[in-house]
């Protein structure tokens, strides 16, 4: 015990020297704790895998470790992804390229924090590593992150299969260039501008089906698409109209701003009694709004919740967000599920 | 009169002792200002009411405290004695108020948000003292917009990170049935129009806690469904005499608004009864209809618990196991309303089988079907070709005759508004 420890401080000496190289990805990675590492020592191990890519040639250190019960995606890993990652971080790269989290996902279970308390089954293996590891120090979401299933099974059957749909991106755009609106407007049969009312041009394309507004800095918003790439192909088509035009735009920093989904749980759900246990998160005034407002605070996301069991997500800038989100509150929902 | 003191705004002796609601006032009578609240005024409430006193006796209480927060304050005040209220919710009001101004965003707000805070603050301290207060009845009294009440509200409730427990339904029925004029005899309420407060209180509880376990009351607002409550029972106490009365007519008797929503909630109320009315076996036989099913209403409400468990099987169960199972008439949440119906028909003298418990909204048919996603193989860096930003751009032609489009109508205004 005592060599891993010596063995993984000098280590975690060299990530310290290196640190600043790549801030932490998202916050999904930071607090979840990769569970593996209880089985191989018992410091801390959050600090040292922010995605550093030093990770790759130290790990080859723990060789002498047996990894054998790592499940074999691990050991093939993503290029710019740490090896010995969390098995979320691989899930997160697949994600951000592939569209759907696949079934198989055990980096979403082990995602849920502290909201999903109940479900999570607990292999012996687990709860006995769990407890040779020395006390958390800090936050409230990496005890329970710890106990996560180490199955992929039971993150699935938790969301039966329910996958929130986007249904609009904002993203910013800025063409570098200042535009004259008048111009814009007489040239592009597409626009409309009314000074008086509104001091930008509201450009829009029937492919995909978007919204812009454009403003004379040069700064663009684009609204309406349905995923990101949808969106990103938008704001490209609305610079190249401004380019040919004729003025000199570019495409820098195209930036989501914000991405809506929604989805339905197919069963009711008692709003009186959300609120009463989750006070702190919910606001529900049936005199203003039908709809519960659940603002959850990890990922940083605001739910509509209605009778109906549907379900509205917004406020997230990436679609792992909403995920998660959804993941969060499906099983405090089915706790309402019966009056 | 003579003795009295000199109002402070215009100098003069002529005070009068006028009473405003509960409070006894000196009032000047020449220009109307008020000079003392109350027959025990201390030189503190002098000046937390705004009134000079002079610079040896006064308290420096007001040094710190601005112009418009002193009379933010005091309309705190103002609207809880009207309300009312007991006498530590003023306090508590005051210190919510004095909390919020403490916040730049409320300390540059408009007036009018200022105003609205003022109820906002009263709204909060009523709600956590489960004192029944509606944000329609607080927007009445001060004249304001319900929208900019909410926004105001939502964002005091987030600022302060307060805990503000929701309406407490069982108090707000009491006193909005005690607002009902129907319990003594008027020239506009006849005789078999009156009724027991007591009896009609109870009756209609019971009618709002059925209501909110069939899943009528929740995402709506409440005082509808009270309403439709309070009418139905009422209509049940003595069915022979109060069938042929409307709910409009009703609510004129007792000068009470109608609100709009209420009249719905009165069918899906009746419905409700009617499906329970099938599971109790006298009534069954009688094969009653949403106007006879209002004679009956007491023994339905007997027997409510157990009529509920019998009459309506668990929605959300039901609704899973029929999607789990392969569709045979193809839909997802109509199938259970439509299974339902068909046996209903089927079966003649015997009760329809359960139906669903689940919210009106979740019973109707979808009014329009959404068209399944479609996966989009979007990539974001495709090629965007020249036609088809070309499509979006007028041709010279077309941007010439535009221009003298646009030249054309703004001739033809400058014409129409002659200088």
């Amino acid at each position: 015990m005592e060599e891993e420890e010596t063995y993984l401080e000098l280590y975690l000496n060299q990530c310290a020297a290196q640190d600043g190289l790549a801030p932490p990805r998202s916050p999904l990675f930071s607090p979840v704790v990769p569970y593996d590492m209880y089985i191989l020592n018992a410091s801390n191990p959050e600090t040292a895998f922010n995605s550093n890519p030093e990770v790759k040639e130290t790990c080859g250190g723990f060789s002498s470790v047996d990894l054998s019960f790592l499940p074999d995606e691990l050991t093939q890993e993503d290029k710019n992804q740490p090896v010995i990652g969390s098995k979320h971080e691989t899930e997160e790269n697949s994600e951000s390229q592939s569209r759907l989290p696949s079934p198989s996902d055990i980096g979403l279970g082990s995602n849920s924090p502290s909201l999903s308390n109940p479900h999570s089954q607990q292999h012996p293996s687990d709860t006995d590593s769990v407890q040779a590891s020395p006390e958390k120090p800090d936050s409230n979401s990496l005890p329970l992150a710890s106990i996560t299933p180490m199955t992929p099974v039971t993150s699935v059957s938790e969301c039966c299969g329910i996958v929130p749909q986007l249904q609009n991106i904002v993203s910013t755009v800025n063409l570098a260039c200042k535009l004259d609106l008048k111009k814009i407007a007489l040239h592009a049969k597409n626009a409309e501008y009314n000074p008086k009312r509104f001091a930008a041009v509201i450009m829009r394309i029937r492919e995909p089906r978007t919204t812009a507004l454009i403003f004379s800095s040069g700064k663009m918003v684009c609204t309406g698409a349905r995923s990101e790439e949808q969106s990103r192909l938008a704001a490209r088509k609305y610079a190249r109209v401004v380019q040919k035009l004729g003025f000199p735009a570019r495409f820098l920093d195209f930036k989501i701003q914000n991405m809506v989904g929604s989805c339905d749980v197919k069963f009711p759900i008692r709003l009186e009694g959300l609120v009463l246990t989750h006070q702190q998160f919910s606001s529900y005034e049936p005199e203003l709004f039908p709809g519960l407002i659940y603002r959850m605070v990890k990922p940083r996301i605001v739910l509509l919740i209605f009778v109906s069991g549907k379900v509205v997500l917004t406020g997230a800038k990436e679609r792992s967000e909403i995920c998660e989100a959804f993941e969060n509150i499906y099983p405090i929902l089915k706790g309402f599920k019966k009056a | 009169m003579p003795g009295r003191g000199r109002c402070p705004d215009c100098g003069s002796t002529e005070l009068v002792e006028d009473s405003h609601y509960s409070q006894s006032q000196l009032v000047c009578s020449d220009c109307g200002c008020v000079v003392t609240e109350g027959v025990l005024t201390t030189t503190f409430s002098d000046e937390g009411n705004l009134r000079e006193v002079t610079y040896s006796r006064s308290t420096g209480e007001n040094e710190q405290v601005s112009r418009s927060q002193q009379r933010g304050l005091r309309r705190v005040r103002d609207l809880c004695r009207v309300l009312q209220l007991p006498p530590t919710f003023e306090d508590t009001a005051v210190a919510y108020y004095q909390q919020a101004y403490r916040h730049a965003g409320i300390r540059a707000a408009r007036l009018q948000k200022k105003e609205v805070l003022v109820g906002c603050c009263v709204l909060i301290t009523c709600r956590q003292h489960n004192w029944p207060l509606t944000m329609g009845a607080i927007c009445t009294l001060l004249y304001a917009d319900l929208d900019v009440f909410s926004s105001t509200y939502m964002q005091i409730v987030k600022l302060l990170g307060l805990d503000v427990p929701s309406l407490c339904l069982a108090e707000l029925v009491k006193t909005y049935c005690s607002s009902f004029k129907l319990f003594q005899a008027s020239p506009s309420v006849p005789a078999k129009y009156v009724e027991d407060k007591e009896k009609m209180l109870s009756r209609t509880l019971q009618l709002v806690e059925l209501a909110s376990e069939t899943w009528l009351v929740t995402g709506r607002h409440p005082l509808p469904v009270i309403t439709a409550a309070t009418f139905l029972a009422w209509q049940s106490l003595q069915p022979a005499y109060r069938l042929s009365c409307s709910l409009a007519r009703f609510c004129k008797l007792a000068n009470v608004d109608l609100p709009y929503p209420a009249s719905s909630r009165l069918q899906e109320l009746l419905a409700v009864l009617l499906r329970m009315a099938e599971h109790l076996a006298w009534l069954r036989v009688l094969r009653l209809d949403k106007r006879s099913v209002v004679k009956h209403i007491g023994d339905l409400l007997q027997h409510r618990h157990s009529l509920v468990r019998s009459a309506f099987r668990d929605g959300a169960a039901e609704v899973e196991t029929l999607e789990k199972e392969p569709p045979g008439q193809g839909q997802g949440q109509g199938e259970g309303e439509v299974g339902n119906n068909s046996l209903g028909l089927l079966q003649g003298k015997r009760p329809a089988s359960p139906a669903l418990l689940l919210p009106p909204c979740m019973l109707k048919p979808p009014k329009r079907t959404c068209p399944p996603p479609q996966v989009s193989t979007v990539t974001g860096d495709e090629d965007i070709s020249d036609s088809e930003i070309e499509q979006y751009l007028r041709t010279p032609q077309e941007v010439r005759d535009f221009q003298r489009a646009q030249a054309a109508r703004q001739a033809a205004m400058s014409v129409a508004n002659p200088p």
